[in-house]
């Protein structure tokens, strides 16, 4: 109980820090939606920080009707949604809006990422997943994490595979994210495969949230947003589309006679 | 059951991918192509914006000027014209990185985020290079300036690599406040 005060603590703490980053020097006008979840999780850890510390004050016998149970978990749920913010606010610097990029992936992408929605609704949906309380909410966890570590990998791949350069703020909030995801999404499955890992749930899932938030804070530390995506001017695209059409009829020519 | 599995394997999997990319792309420490421009723009380069290094340090006329006896003078005076212009570019160039090592404290003193390490490795290249260019120039008066042409023309990229560094600091100001630095250090400056 008392580890897990003190991580709860923790948790506030960092997150405070990592908001007051984002105040300093009007970092957050950049990033508005990492704010946005910032300030989620400084409310909602705060409010379960508040209601942890009466539960442990309460009398062991009256702790079932506690308010403590039945915020963390709803607060677990908010948070699964307002997640998707930040997997928005790393795809959008990554693939800001306006540029080739954005025009020519956001069609595709948007189609995966309803579909993995699907899936991760379909997988929350099994009805083998309504065995207790906990597991609704861990069935939740672990699709939709493992969706959003889905979706933050797919941005990192994509922006490799075009050769876009990370900023350390964009890189080290995303890498930390994923990471943290994913490591939920192992938790919450492993938690329901065998209850001999549920001690261990309770601080891995926690802990592994504390390094993001230090990771996140690091990130944050300067600011180092991603370098602009150079494109090229109208005409020269025009030239390479022609010098690319004619090479494919010349292709054509030579394979067809 | 074969769902858990399944995602325990997978999440797994991502972890290990996000640590791969993490440890594989590191940031290079490669400036923004605006913040260099930016720098470019605030800060008057004269050594570095001198583009004919190669023909400065070029022996081909010299050569053919020696090789008739009757224009050997010519060639001398010539050799002494380029030995000035060569040992002038380099004091510009010395000139260009003191003035980038001044913008660069100037940018810290006012606040732009930098650690001891990177101030420490900052002062090192800039002595190294003063130090190179130093033995460059003595070379130009004791040998000419024809005899290590390549290595003085890759005394420009010195002040390239500091201006890179100068401009990696302003990167870490945002786009909008470059305009009010530039105005500081025009007024420092004066």
């Amino acid at each position: 109980m008392v580890i897990s005060l003190l991580i709860c603590i923790a948790a506030v703490v960092l997150e405070v820090c990592t908001l007051l980053l984002l105040s300093r020097r009007s970092l957050w006008r950049a990033y508005p939606f990492l704010l946005a979840y910032v300030i989620w999780l400084v409310v909602g850890n705060s409010a379960i920080l508040v209601s942890f510390i009466s539960y442990l004050r309460m009398a062991p016998e009256v702790r079932a009707h506690s308010l403590y149970p039945s915020l963390y978990w709803h607060s677990d749920t908010l948070d699964v949604v307002l997640r998707f913010l930040l997997v928005w606010e790393i795809f959008h610097q990554t693939f800001p809006k306006g540029s080739g990029l954005n025009r020519s992936l956001s069609k595709g992408l948007g189609i995966t990422a309803f579909l993995l929605l699907v899936f991760a609704g379909a997988t929350f949906w099994g009805y083998q997943n309504y065995t207790s309380l906990r597991s609704v909410h861990l069935a939740l966890d672990r699709s939709f994490d493992f969706v959003q570590a889905v979706m933050i990998l797919g941005t990192l791949v994509m922006a490799r595979y075009y050769g876009v350069r990370f900023g350390r703020n964009v890189r080290g909030v995303a890498l930390a994210f994923g990471g943290w995801v994913s490591i939920s999404t192992v938790n919450s499955a492993m938690v329901d495969l065998t209850n001999s890992f549920l001690p261990y749930w309770y601080y891995l899932r926690p802990l592994s949230f504390l390094v993001m938030m230090v990771a996140w804070i690091w990130a944050l530390w300067v600011y180092e947003p991603n370098p602009p995506i150079l494109e090229s001017g109208t005409a020269e695209l025009n030239q390479w589309t022609e010098d690319w059409n004619r090479t494919v009829s010349a292709a054509r020519t030579i394979i067809r006679p | 059951m074969i769902n858990l599995i399944l995602f325990t394997v997978l999440g797994l999997a991502l972890f290990g991918s996000f640590i791969f990319i993490g440890l594989r792309d590191s940031p290079k420490g490669l400036p923004d192509s605006s913040a260099v421009l930016a720098v470019g723009q605030i800060i008057n380069l004269e050594g570095s914006s001198f583009a004919n290094a190669r023909r400065l340090l070029d022996d081909t006329d010299y050569q053919v000027l020696c090789s008739n006896p009757d224009l050997r003078r010519l060639a001398e005076r010539l050799r002494h014209d380029r030995k000035q212009l060569a040992l002038t570019w380099l004091s510009l160039l010395q000139n260009d990185l003191l003035t980038l090592w001044r913008f660069r404290r100037f940018l810290i003193q006012r606040g732009v985020p930098s650690s001891l390490g990177e101030e420490l490795r900052t002062v090192q290249a800039l002595v190294l290079s003063l130090l190179l260019l130093k033995c460059i120039g003595l070379s130009i008066r004791t040998a000419g300036p024809f005899a290590l042409p390549r290595a003085t023309r890759q005394a420009g990229q010195l002040v390239d690599s500091m201006s890179k560094g100068a401009a990696l600091v302003l990167g870490r100001i945002p786009a909008a406040g470059w305009a009010e630095i530039e105005r500081s250090w025009v007024k420092s400056a004066a």
